[in-house]
This record gives structure tokens, C-alpha cells and sequence, in this order.
């Protein structure tokens, strides 16, 4: 197309442009917003689609995400909390992690009996796009461009008035141009902000695909209503995780071959609720026959737990429904940006990293990104200081890489270490979790480091 | 910890310069009230400063080069301009005006206009190569255009002004000066009565002697050699002498520390020592 001068109009010139309208970027929107700073939000989506929540009380979206306390607090801080529904959303405060090849296991739970103390709250993510695009619209004040495509970002120009030569300017498909003093990339794993900054992301593929679902369980849990535990069992093909939903309802994160993954995708209702209690109860080698199968897997279960020992009260309880349509995959991958930051850039969520979801910590590390790239933002403006300029954005990126590399690192370690089925490694790993099991005061680091309230291992 | 200049002057000197212990100009001229010599253009400007400055010009915006510890001290002039506001007695004005003098390449300057409690930041520098690296930056930000303005002058060149500015600031200038207690006098006529005089220096002693000019700059090399004069540093308590009984009052002094890996600090005392903040605030009524 021809060249031409952009953003040279003053209505086109933005403090902050946030390109991606998931959790990361709604959150910074809302945090902004109480600010004096000129604010755009660019999405792809039509964001009705994230912002109405209809489904009745007995229903919930496949796509859940577990929020620590330090997120939950985060987000009541920018007043969006409240604008979440909270009848769906699930306290848990015990965490059952057991490992699939010796059964060695390592229980979480406070020790404090009494003073509840909780480790997550379980939250369907389209309740918070929602919350959060409620309490963006009852402050009001953000330009929202929805439906719309990120045509080009290039930089400015030079005009008589004005030298934007070091402002990203973002060309939408309806042709309207936007300059940004700071262009933050909330647009996920495949990032056209960082492709613009010239970012390098660097990571590998898992060969594993996460399968998701919502399941309605035989009772409220073994505790309760009030009392609630997450379940994750390492098996050599990767873990399966069953985290509770309010009422009888529970969600599923099972990391598995691709192949695995389309079979479960296909099965009947009931033989893929057959699959997923026996990925909880029945040995590797019982677990990869049932996969070999085409169908089948109901009757296949109730004859391989007659000569299974169990004890239930270890385990979730049976899961006796699936809710049509919640079954669904995607392919697991590690990621991680070289840089937050560029000059007049930032990235924040999965833009700057994507992680293994066995901690559930993916959607956390970007509630912390944002909460420290907005600490960033606030200190240059009562300072005077231009916020897009790479110097007062170094806070953001040496507060967060670290912190995020070092949990990236340990997540991908542990899915290293449990895929492996036989060998050396196999009684060390259990002896691992044996001791960690006994070791009060690690576990007690172990938890707080889950649930966020821990100090910071960096 | 030691004090470290960030920024600029003086022609290259040799290896090592005059060593403490030498009284300084300042110090003489404080006793008796400071007569000026005749200046060919500036009085208050010394050429071989500009000359330096000139070089520098071209970094002064590189947040790796030679001025990263300037500006990574800049959003603490704001606090302890911000201590000083706060410190009177009466509510502090809702708008500010400011005149910073030796601007460089506006880093401070700006960072004043950007504030939303600024109504209007002039900004004076008598180089014209800084002059115009300020100009050239100031259009990279287009909020900056209606409330900040460059002339290149130097204090005597400025008229004086009916009313004066809340604030006029002389930050990291009065230790490249060659009579700073003349400068100063001639500074107080742009402070409004009730407005802030506000500075920062370094304290001349053995230790910024070892920190700013030998380690710094001849050892480390991270600030340009040349960049300071030792023996035109400036200790508080000079500072304080010179402004007692000339019409200010409520002097406040805030000592800062680079600490690497942490950026700049408030340590307490270490005005004694290092770089420092020093501010008075004008009369409100002559005397």
C-alpha cells in the first residue's frame, strides 16, 4: 500500500494500547482505568462473547483456571472481584498429588484446622473476561476497537509538530491508525506485538495435548461443600488433574499423547467417563490397554477394578456424568519471550510465556505480570517519566522474568520427571515426594508457593 | 555508600585532580558579599564547561549511556520536591510553574511538564548543542509541546520576571560553576516570594573525591572524565551558611546513594558524604 504520514491527528495518540482482550489485558485495562492515562483496547473477538456468562447454574464453560489468593486479591484491588459471579466460582483447600507408576503421595492440606485457609479458587475464565469487562465498563472511559484486526504495527513518522519515530502505530482492518506510547502485547501465544518488537520466543513443543472437560461427580466431595480438594495423579504419559466446581461438578486437565487426546475426544459419553475414572484407579499398563481400544472402556473398567485396590477416600469421587460439548484439547507447549520489553513494548500473559498447565499457574503469572507492569507505570507517571521508555519498564521485566522462569522451570521439570515409566529415576521421584510428605515445614513452602502467599523464591 | 556523578563537565583534565583539601571558591566568597567580573557573555557560565557539555550532547537520551545514573535519579528530585511542598504550613499551590536552570537535555525539564500539577516548565541551558538535543527530544512527546518551553540563555540573559516561578531548580549545576554564591544571588529574583529553591550537588569530601572523580570517572570510566571538578563541590552546611539571612527559610537537605542493582536511595546523613538535595524556601515578604 502507498506510505503514508500516521497518527499525525492528536485523537489517534494513546498513553497505553492494549492489544488482546483475554484476562491479562482486561486486568491491566481495569487497573488503567482509575488512572488519567488515554487507553485503547484492541481485540480480535467480538467481546460479547466473552462478556456474557448465560449458562444456568448447572452448567460450566470447559475452560477453568485456578486462581491463587494473590490473583483473587489483585483483582479485588482493581475492583473487579466483585463483579465476578461468585456462586460459581470454588474454594478449594486441600490438594491430593500421588504418583501413578509407585502410588507414593504427597497430601496438602493446612494444618490449622478451623482457620480456613484457602490454596485457589477454581474459576470458569469466562467468568472473569466477564467480571473484569463489567467493571471496565462501570469505570468507563477506555476506546474499545472489538472485531478488530491488527492489520500492520509499524513506527511512527516525523512530522513539523511532532517525532514519532520511536511510537508504535497500529493499523486496524477498518483503517483506523493508533500511535502508542506504550504498546502492550496481551495477544497471546503467537504475539504480533512481539513479532513487531522483534522478540525472539523460544521453546519446544511437549508432544502432549491437554484435554479439558466438565464433569459431574457422584457427591459434593468427601469434605463437603466447605471443604473441598484438588486431585492430580502423575502418569508416564503425563498428569491428570480433576479440581472441584461448585455443587457435584468438577473440571478436568489431562495432559496426554495426541493420540490419546483423539480418542478420548471420541468416545461415548459413558466410555470416556470410564477413561477418566480409570486414569485416577487403574495401573499405567491397565491405562494403556484401555487406550488401544476403540470403544468399549465402560465394560472394560468395571472388569479391571474388581482386581483393583482402592481406597476412595483417597481419590475423587466417581465421576458419573460429562456435560455435552466440554470435551475438548489443545496441544501443550513451553514458551518463553527472551524480554518482556522493548522500547515502547511490553508483553504480559501468554504473549510473553506459555507453561505447562500441571500447577495451574498460567493465568496467575499473568495477573502478577500485569499487577507489576501497572507498579511500573504508576511510578513513571507520579515521576513524570514517559511510561513507554524502555528504562522505566525495567522494573516490570526484572521483577517478573525471574520469578517466571524459575516457576516455568520447575513445572517443566517435574512433567520431565514423571514422564519417565521405569529405571533409576522412578523409586527416587517417590522417595521425593515420600519425604516431601514428611517434611512439614517444605510442604508448608511447597503450598504457599501454590497459593501465591509464600515468600517469593525470588 | 558512594556518591556517583552522573552527568557532565570541564575540559579533560589530568589523571588525578587538585586533591582535597584545597578551600574552594565558594567558601572565600561567602564571607563577603560576592562582587562579579565583568563577563564577556555569560557570567555565570564558564566556557570550558560548555565546551564539555557539548560532547556529551549526543548521549544524553541513550538510557545505557553516560547519563543512566541521571536519569535514573530524576524521579527522586520529584520526591524531595514533592517533601518540600508538602513540608508548608499552607495547602500547596494546585498548579505549579517551574524554571529549571542548566537544563541539559531536559531530563528533569520533561519530566515537570509531564506532571499533571504543572501549568508551565521554562527551561534555560546556555550550550547550544544540549539546547538542541532537548528540543529535538522534547517533540518525541507530543503531551510535552503546550507546557514546556527552551530558550537557550543563561540566568543573566533571562528577563526578570514580575512574579517569579514556585519553582526554580538548579540540579547538578552549582558544582560546575566557577562562583556559585554570585549565582545564586542572581537566581533569587525568579523564585516567587513563598516558592522553592530547589538544588542538588555533591559534598566535597575525601569520599566523592575517591568516588565521583577517581573511581568514576578515571577508574570505571562510567561517568565521562572531565565530567567533574572536585574542587568546586559544595558542602550543605556552606550551602546553608550562604542562605541565612538573605531572605530564605525552611531549608531542607535529603542525601542520596547509588546502591548497584538497587538504583538511587534516601539514605539519611549521607548528605555528609555524597550526593545530595538541598532546598530553601524564599520569603514570603521581603526583608
Amino acid at each position: 500500500m502507498a506510505r503514508r504520514g500516521y497518527a499525525t491527528m492528536t485523537n489517534d495518540i494513546y498513553d497505553v494500547v492494549c492489544v488482546g482482550g483475554g484476562p491479562a489485558g482486561l486486568s491491566l485495562l481495569a487497573a488503567l482505568l482509575t488512572s488519567n492515562l488515554r487507553v485503547a483496547l484492541i481485540e480480535a473477538q467480538d467481546l460479547t462473547k466473552s462478556s456474557v456468562l448465560s449458562l444456568p447454574p448447572s452448567k460450566f464453560s470447559n475452560r477453568c483456571s485456578s486462581l491463587t489468593p494473590s490473583s483473587a486479591q489483585f483483582l479485588n484491588s482493581i475492583g473487579a472481584w466483585s463483579h465476578l459471579q461468585r456462586d460459581r466460582i470454588q474454594a478449594y483447600h486441600e490438594m491430593q498429588v500421588w504418583d501413578g507408576v509407585t502410588g507414593a503421595r504427597i497430601e496438602f492440606d493446612w494444618p490449622t484446622q478451623g482457620t480456613e485457609k484457602t490454596i485457589a479458587y477454581m474459576t470458569e475464565n469466562l467468568n472473569l473476561t466477564s467480571g473484569l469487562l463489567g467493571r471496565i465498563r462501570e469505570l468507563g472511559g477506555v476506546d474499545i476497537f472489538e472485531s478488530s484486526k491488527v492489520e500492520q504495527i509499524q513506527l511512527g513518522e516525523e512530522t513539523e509538530e511532532m517525532d514519532l519515530r520511536s511510537w508504535p502505530v497500529v493499523q486496524l482492518s477498518n483503517g483506523k491508525t493508533l500511535a502508542a506510547r506504550l504498546l502492550v502485547g496481551a495477544d497471546g501465544a503467537n504475539s504480533p506485538v512481539r513479532s513487531f518488537a522483534g522478540i525472539e520466543s523460544r521453546g519446544w513443543d511437549y508432544g502432549r495435548h491437554g484435554v479439558v472437560a466438565t464433569l459431574a461427580l457422584e457427591g459434593e466431595g468427601w469434605g463437603g461443600e466447605y471443604s473441598k480438594t484438588a486431585y492430580q495423579r502423575f502418569l508416564p504419559t503425563g498428569p491428570v488433574a480433576m479440581l472441584p466446581m461448585p455443587g457435584n461438578f468438577a473440571t478436568l486437565v489431562w495432559s496426554t499423547t495426541p493420540a490419546n487426546a483423539a480418542l478420548l475426544k471420541r468416545l461415548a459419553p459413558k466410555d470416556f467417563i470410564a477413561a477418566v475414572n480409570a486414569a485416577f484407579r487403574l495401573s499405567p499398563v491397565d491405562l494403556a490397554y484401555m487406550h488401544s481400544q476403540n470403544e468399549g472402556q465402560d465394560e472394560e473398567y468395571q472388569w479391571r477394578m474388581q482386581h483393583t485396590q482402592t481406597n476412595p477416600r483417597m481419590l475423587p469421587q466417581a465421576v458419573v456424568g460429562v456435560q455435552e460439548g466440554t470435551v475438548a484439547s489443545f496441544p501443550l507447549k513451553f514458551r518463553h519471550a527472551d524480554t518482556y520489553i522493548g522500547e515502547r513494548v511490553a508483553l504480559v500473559g501468554d504473549a510473553a510465556h506459555t507453561i505447562h498447565p500441571l500447577a495451574g499457574q498460567g493465568l496467575n503469572q499473568g495477573q502478577a505480570d500485569v499487577q507489576s507492569l501497572v507498579g511500573a507505570i504508576e511510578y513513571a507517571v507520579s515521576h513524570g517519566q514517559d511510561l513507554g521508555t524502555q528504562m522505566w519498564l525495567e522494573s516490570y521485566n526484572s521483577e517478573r522474568y525471574a520469578a517466571n522462569h524459575v516457576l516455568m522451570g520447575v513445572c517443566d521439570k517435574l512433567h520431565k520427571l514423571y514422564s519417565v515409566e521405569s529405571g533409576p529415576l522412578v523409586p527416587l521421584r517417590s522417595m521425593g515426594l515420600k519425604a516431601v510428605n514428611a517434611l512439614g515445614p517444605l510442604k508448608g513452602f511447597l503450598m504457599a508457593q501454590a497459593s501465591g502467599s509464600g515468600a517469593k523464591v525470588i | 555508600m558512594a556518591p556517583i556523578r552522573p552527568n557532565a563537565a570541564t575540559g579533560l583534565r589530568p589523571f588525578l585532580r587538585a586533591a582535597p583539601g584545597i578551600r574552594p571558591p565558594f567558601l572565600a566568597r561567602t564571607a563577603s558579599p560576592p562582587q562579579l567580573p565583568a563577563q564577556r557573555w555569560h557570567s555565570s557560565v564558564n566556557p570550558d564547561e560548555v565546551s564539555h557539555f557539548n560532547a556529551l550532547a549526543s548521549e544524553w537520551w541513550d538510557p545505557h549511556g553516560s547519563s543512566r545514573l541521571l536519569h535514573l535519579m530524576n524521579p527522586l528530585r520529584h520526591d524531595f520536591i514533592n517533601a518540600c511542598l508538602t513540608s508548608q504550613p499552607e495547602a500547596r499551590p494546585s498548579s505549579l510553574t517551574y524554571l529549571d536552570i542548566g537544563c541539559g537535555g531536559g531530563i528533569f525539564a520533561e519530566s515537570a511538564a509531564r506532571l499533571p500539577s504543572t501549568s508551565s516548565v521554562t527551561a534555560i541551558d546556555p550550550t547550544p548543542s544540549v539546547l538542541a538535543i532537548a528540543k529535538a527530544h522534547a517533540k518525541k512527546d507530543p503531551m510535552l509541546a503546550s507546557k514546556l518551553s527552551y530558550q537557550q540563555k543563561s540566568i543573566e540573559e533571562l528577563p526578570t520576571p514580575e512574579k517569579g516561578y514556585d519553582v526554580v531548580s538548579v540540579f547538578e549545576v552549582i558544582e560546575h560553576i566557577d562562583q556559585p554564591a554570585a549565582f545564586l544571588d542572581k537566581v533569587k529574583p525568579f523564585v516567587r516570594p513563598g516558592g522553592w529553591l530547589v538544588m542538588s550537588t555533591i559534598a566535597r569530601t575525601w569520599m566523592s573525591w575517591f568516588t565521583t572523580n577517581l573511581v568514576a570517572e578515571d577508574l570505571l570510566r562510567i561517568v565521562p572524565p572531565g565530567t567533574h571538578d572536585w574542587n568546586k563541590y559544595i558542602n550543605e552546611h556552606e550551602l546553608r551558611r550562604y542562605f541565612a539571612g538573605k531572605g530564605w527559610h525552611s531549608p531542607r537537605v535529603m542525601g542520596v546513594v547509588y546502591i548497584p542493582g538497587v538504583g538511587w536511595r534516601e539514605v539519611k546523613g549521607s548528605e555528609k558524604v555524597g550526593n545530595y538535595f538541598f532546598a530553601v524556601r524564599r520569603d514570603a515578604e521581603e526583608s
